[in-house]
């Protein structure tokens, strides 16, 4: 049975247009005992970022003197694959986990809190491609709900290639059965880019609209970073106008 | 100083006041003895999965996500289907939760929930074979823990049977040798709803779904686990403290009356009207 | 307040561009200031900051901190304040400078689980925050409802000159004693508690809001506006 990736119309096989992005909705604050959290759902994918930290680090010789240690694990929940999935992490797993580590690592000002460790957790409890992409994007936000400075948010977002056209945010099918999937993620403020991948074969014109793709996607996902957070600490009321102390 | 991570150190003044509540047969959070704090069940959240179920019992907050795949039956069982089910303590849920491979609390907590499905004989796993001996069904109930403040055993317990009482799954058939999904999507064979209930002991008193808190100074837990005809189908006591016969007992009767009333609440949940 | 400009901001925001004194949670590339919290910014003559609305409480020296004592040693007590690290309370500090692990049992003093009132008189970059209980006011807390709030509320619920804590004690006939770990302890009557705890809720969920301290002294059952 095979899917129709593109039809006549320039429509994808869920209908949406090759430069549409999934519906994304982000919440703030989502755990209590957590120090920072954040729920994302992007397109079916559902995932929680939970962060702890700054903290102690265990064992002690771990800690390094001048700087705080980033430390993720991305984790799938058995239930979140469309086969069960064996809850031990896998090879694929560890990778995600350290790519996502070095996307956020450039944004965090580590240098702030010597000796300590920040950890970022990260489960997918439902998943349908991209996600690596939604998991940065709420780790960013759980990582600002958490009070740990931050030079910028991180936001990310996939684009691709589904039958020789270069299209933006893959889910699961058009992952599996396309032709090229790149995800990226980057520093909107200061327009660096922090997590790169690409697996598929894509032309130098293919991969220059890809890019910009991509980048349009991670700014648009930006805005709903930047809302929820709005959202959640600034709700209601103006800012003061009182002093204290 | 140590380098084992420090567990929760429940303050000198909390630890007084909750002795002196208990003596009015009171908490620190104002509950009864006997009263579970808010119970809140969501099923059909993970939409992909067979069944699935988020329970939150005050701030304790799990999903469960079922699984229905097919597998080859044990050897000593070939007219039985596979009730496999497992959780996992997620390093996001709390301070002292590490990330890595499961520890003895952990196995303990997804072992007690499994007996208490399995001994109640919820699922008629006669009912889910496909080809004896050769090809049934595996039911695969997986909880993910999001966030720990007490009482894991309910709050998962009551999961896996939510996403179990609402899970949907898709029947397979032999066509020209090879398995094949049919379009034919079905609940699962159920016979009963198992409901656990857990009590603290803490100093002379016992309460009902403890807290964080109240785990922390609690001499020892007892859980037990009735099906929807009242009769007790499994128990397991924890923690190195004791219980007098008289608290045995009536820990059992407990969990007789506070089952019904759960069960009430998962039957309005999940629709499951048996 | 005369050419104070503020602005709602989460990280990587830009906040100002000239040449300002960066105070606190800003970060700054040539002449470009920018958050690196969620916060209020406040833009003005005495420079640049963001008043955070969540964070980690970093020990300072000096800081009153409510902690609770969670390990010991032969030589300290470990004590848990709310921050990234466990802090410290020198047994030599409490026994004086003739102490004797062999004589004096640090448990004699404080217990695994007591709560106490102390300064921090020792942090650097380098190494564990250490603490000391000289000074009015400090020691084992006894007795009391305990209530955390995040730490960079804390100026907030203090007030300008003490003036919030003020307000809130002589209304409930209460005692708050405030850590700027954002660890608060309420020594009063059932009824006093309950309504101090009303009251910090409100600080906590409406610092960075206008007529803060109205609303507290609404809440408080006071009308006028005297601060």
């Amino acid at each position: 049975m095979t899917t129709v990736l593109l039809d006549e119309q320039g429509l994808r096989h869920d209908g949406r247009k090759v430069d549409e992005l999934r519906p994304v909705k982000i919440e703030v604050g989502v755990l209590k005992n957590a120090n920072g959290s954040a729920y994302i759902e992007f397109g079916k994918n559902k995932i929680i970022a939970a962060v702890y930290g700054p903290k102690e680090v265990h064992p002690k010789h771990m800690a390094l003197p001048d700087r705080a240690v980033l430390r993720c694990r991305y984790h799938m929940s058995p239930f979140s694959t469309d086969t069960r999935k064996n809850p031990a992490p896998s090879r694929r797993e560890i990778e995600i986990s350290k790519v996502i580590r070095e996307a956020l690592e450039p944004a965090v000002m580590l240098y702030d809190y010597p000796r300590t460790a920040i950890d970022v957790f990260l489960e997918v409890l439902q998943s349908d491609g991209g996600s690596r992409c939604a998991s940065i994007a709420a780790s960013s936000v759980a990582l600002a709900d958490a009070g740990i400075n931050m030079k910028d948010l991180v936001c990310a977002c996939a684009a691709g290639k589904v039958a020789d056209q270069v299209v933006l945010d893959l889910d699961d099918v058009e992952d599996k059965e396309g032709s090229g999937d790149m995800p990226l993620a980057m520093m909107p403020n200061f327009e660096q880019v922090t997590l790169f991948q690409l697996d598929g074969i894509l032309s130098s014109q293919q991969f220059k609209q890809a890019f910009s793709f991509a980048l349009d996607g991670c700014k648009r996902v930006y805005q709903l970073q930047k809302e929820a957070l709005m959202k959640k600490y600034f709700g209601q009321g103006e800012p003061s106008m009182e002093e204290s102390e | 100083m140590s380098a084992v991570k420090k567990s929760l150190v429940v303050e000198q003044l909390r630890r007084n006041q909750m002795i002196e509540l208990l003596a009015q047969g009171k908490r620190l959070d104002g509950r009864g003895l006997l009263d579970y704090r808010a119970i809140k069940i969501e099923t059909g959240i993970i939409p992909k999965a067979s069944g699935s179920a988020k329970v939150t019992i005050g701030d304790t907050q799990v999903i469960a996500g079922v699984k229905v795949e097919t597998g080859t039956p044990f050897p000593d069982t070939p007219d039985q289907g596979l009730l496999i089910v497992n959780a996992e303590l997620l390093p996001l849920s709390s301070p002292y939760a590490e990330p890595g491979p499961p520890d003895e609390g952990t196995i303990e907590l997804a072992r007690v929930v499994d007996r208490g499905i399995r001994e109640s004989q919820m699922i008629d796993v006669s009912q889910l074979v496909i080809k004896e001996g050769e090809k049934v069904y595996a039911v695969f109930a997986d909880v993910s823990i999001l966030n720990t403040d007490g009482n894991l055993f309910d709050t998962t317990s009551y999961a896996v049977v939510a996403a179990l009482l609402s899970a949907k799954y898709t029947k397979y058939e032999f066509v020209d040798g090879k398995l094949r999904p049919t379009e034919v999507k079905e609940a699962l064979p159920l016979r009963t709803i198992p409901v656990s209930v857990t009590v603290a002991k803490i100093g002379d008193s016992i309460v009902v779904d403890p807290t964080d808190e109240e785990e922390a100074v609690m001499d020892a837990r007892l859980t037990l686990t009735t099906d929807s005809n009242g009769n007790i189908c499994a128990g397991q006591k924890g923690e190195p403290g004791t219980f007098s016969f008289d608290q045995m007992l009536n820990g059992a009767d407990t969990s007789r009356m506070k089952g019904q009333e759960i069960r009430n609440i998962l039957r309005e949940a999940t629709g499951f009207t048996g | 307040m005369p050419d104070i400009r503020r602005k709602y901001v989460i990280p990587g925001e830009l906040i100002a561009e000239g040449n300002y004194r960066p105070v606190a949670n800003v970060f700054r590339v040539g002449e470009k200031y920018y958050s690196t919290r969620v916060g209020m910014a406040e833009v003005g003559h005495e420079g640049v900051r963001v008043i955070p609305l969540s964070g980690p409480y970093i020990p300072r020296v000096d800081d009153l901190v409510v902690g609770k004592v969670v390990d010991y040693s032969a030589f300290a007590w470990e004590v848990d304040i709310n921050s990234c690290f466990f802090a410290f309370l020198p047994a030599q500090s409490v026994f004086g400078r003739d102490y004797s692990p062999a004589e004096d049992s640090l448990t004699s003093k404080f217990a695994v689980g007591d709560i106490l009132a102390a300064k921090i008189f020792a942090f650097d970059r380098t190494r564990d925050p250490l603490l000391g209980l000289a000074g009015p006011g400090l020691g084992r807390i006894p007795r009391g409802e305990i209530v955390k709030i995040t730490p960079t509320k804390v100026p907030r619920l203090i007030g300008k000159r003490g003036s919030m804590i003020r307000t809130i004690e002589m209304a409930t006939n209460c005692r708050l004693t405030i850590g700027q770990n954002g660890v608060v302890v309420i020594t009063g009557s059932p009824d006093g508690v309950l309504m101090s705890l009303k009251a910090i809720k409100l600080v906590e969920e409406e610092a960075h809001t206008a007529d803060l301290t109205q609303k507290v002294q609404a809440l408080l059952g006071q009308g006028g506006a005297t601060t």
